[in-house]
């Protein structure tokens, strides 16, 4: 447990590093309402061009933002689907009877368990899902022997075609931008970036200074902790807890027999770290000051100029088309 | 002239026994103390009672002439600093060079002071190459010596060693004393807090604890020559002093020796 890396930060020298992190961050958040303003497909590809183009001149591989973009597949057929089975405008470009009977009822309950039971033997998980639906869909529409239990039929609209396209490219945009944000800013730069844009709300009785020193602490005890679990493990598996085989219920209480005393070793070691704090002049709230600063360069001027400048044509866009 | 003067000190943690009763003691400026005891002895208590970590029942705790209480423990904390048992848990920055930044940051340090003091005793114990490296990259030694130049970057005139080579390998522990000898030697007032003699005997004074209590307190030689004291304080002793008693003890016959030693040897 030696080299854990926190966070999915890539080294690289392209512009994107160079950047001050809070320059970054509200870069990001104006490209972001930029996204959201936009309502035409065509628009909203234009959007995805300069996205790629500054994926292109910040260096940063496409395969890393794909990675990126792993965890939200689901939740990105999810929105394609429900758009197009919900959306019944525009004109009418594909539409097909499913029908379930007798023999394809069971036919495709056997299918989703022959799914449900391969599926963690095949490497593109994602892929073998889709596959899998379409062969349903395909044998609900062609095949029909037997008596007919119910049928309805499925209908593509234009509109709705083009609505889960538009939804979708914008959500890969969304997660594209964030992505590129933690690729290439260390998790200890973004925090301070995030302190200093949020310093603003002291007026509000938030005190950002000491939000950013808790994530600073908990980042720095990330590997520790993973190790003081690793050894607990260790030391259950030594006994005889199989962590890997079992029922649910075992892994339940296996997962508690780890927590109980995870939980302990957290208590005692904040107990510690505090008095260590405090002994070296630690005092919540007070005025610090810092060894790292972040410094402003023209290069972030640009680059928040070059996305008001998108911010506003969104706007005009939106508002003339 | 003493740094530290304490006066009947008292604690107890919630209803149970007095973890410290009626401790008196003294420190010198520039000397090294170490406070011995076992396991329980109220040692490390007494370390947080010094910096205001923990508030005494009863007593009084005076540095460099000032009275401890809730008003005057922050510049109390500037003049004292403290590593403790476990180098892990004290390790605050998310680097080498944050954690030695650490104190300084809070006493409001200027950057650019702040950078050239992080080199400057990073240079002082041998961490210069690991600025970067992050502390799980470091062993509980090198976490210790981090520890320490972020201590002796706050220039305090006391340092505290809570236990700070109890967990560390062989290795680790003599090189952590060699600093200590060091950071005397350039005039800081020195406390090692230690169950192990063979730290003890370094230093210039040795006081003992048992069960909150101070049973002995005087110069090292005195305090090796107390038979009796140590006797009854269940330090493990050292074996030269074993010797020592063994052979005060007994009519000095060359098989009598040679008996001696035989026993010493196997551990008897």
């Amino acid at each position: 447990m030696k080299n854990i890396i926190i966070g999915q930060y890539l080294p690289g020298t392209s512009f994107l590093y160079k950047m001050d992190p809070r320059s970054k961050i509200i870069a990001l958040m104006i490209l972001m309402i930029s996204t959201f303003i936009l309502k035409d497909v065509t628009h909203i590809l234009i959007m995805l061009g300069v996205v790629l183009l500054i994926l292109k001149i910040g260096g940063i591989p496409i395969v890393r933002i794909a990675r990126g973009l792993k965890p939200i597949m689901i939740l990105l057929l999810f929105t394609f689907t429900f758009q197009i089975i919900f959306i019944k405008t525009g004109n009418l470009i594909f539409d097909t009877e499913l029908t379930l009977t007798v023999f394809t009822l069971p036919l495709m309950i056997f299918i989703i368990l022959f799914w449900y039971l391969t599926r963690r033997y095949i490497k593109f998980k994602f892929l073998y899902l889709l596959i899998t639906a379409f062969g349903i869909l395909t044998m609900l529409s062609l095949y029909t022997p037997g008596s007919v239990l119910s049928s309805s039929t499925l209908e593509v609209y234009g509109d709705g075609l083009s609505g889960a396209f538009f939804i979708m490219v914008r959500l890969i945009i969304i997660v594209t931008l964030s992505t590129i944000l933690t690729l290439t800013t260390k998790p200890t730069d973004l925090n301070l970036g995030l302190e200093k844009i949020l310093k603003p709300l002291s007026i509000i009785r938030i005190n950002a200074e000491e939000i950013a020193m808790i994530i600073s602490i908990a980042l720095r005890y990330i590997p520790t902790l993973l190790d003081e679990a690793n050894k607990i493990m260790l030391a259950q598996a030594s006994r005889g807890v199989d962590f890997t085989e079992g029922k649910f219920k075992d892994k339940v209480m296996q997962i508690i027999s780890l927590l109980v005393p995870m939980f302990i070793i957290s208590f005692k070691r904040s107990d510690d770290l505090a008095n260590a704090m405090e002994a070296r002049s630690f005092v919540p709230g007070k005025r610090r000051t810092r060894l790292h600063t972040l410094s402003w360069h023209n290069l972030d001027t640009t680059v928040i100029v070059f996305c008001i400048f998108i911010f506003i044509s969104a706007i005009t866009v939106r508002v003339m088309f | 002239m003493n740094i530290i003067e304490i006066k009947d000190l008292s604690f107890s943690y919630q209803d149970e026994v007095d973890a410290l009763s009626n401790v008196t003691l003294s420190v010198k400026k520039g000397e090294w103390v170490s406070v011995l005891g076992h396991n329980g002895s109220g040692k490390s208590t007494l370390s947080k009672l010094i910096i205001g970590l923990l508030k005494a029942d009863s007593g009084e705790i005076k540095v460099d002439g000032v009275i401890l209480n809730e008003e005057s423990v922050h510049d109390i904390r500037r003049k004292i600093g403290i590593v403790f048992q476990n180098p892990d848990n004290q390790f605050v920055g998310v680097t080498v060079e944050d954690d030695i930044a650490f104190g300084m940051e809070n006493l409001c340090f200027e950057q650019s002071d702040i950078v050239d003091k992080i080199k400057e005793y990073a240079e002082k114990v041998s961490m210069s190459e690991y600025l970067k490296k992050e502390p799980h990259a470091l062993s509980g030694g090198q976490k210790q010596r981090v520890a320490i130049a972020g201590i002796l970057a706050m220039k305090t005139d006391i340092i505290i060693f809570d236990e700070a080579t109890s967990m560390l390998d062989p290795k680790g522990r003599e090189s952590i004393m060699n600093y200590i000898k060091e950071i005397n030697k350039a005039g800081v007032t020195v406390i090692t807090i230690t169950h192990d003699m063979k730290e003890a005997v370094l230093s210039d004074r040795i006081i003992i604890l048992k069960e909150g209590r101070v049973i002995a307190c005087g110069d090292t030689n005195d305090i090796l020559n107390d038979k009796e004291t140590l006797n009854s304080s269940n330090l493990e002793l050292l074996l030269p002093l074993k010797l020592q008693y063994l052979l005060d003890e007994a009519n000095l016959s060359n098989d009598k020796v040679k008996d001696i030693l035989w026993q010493l040897s196997l551990n008897k």
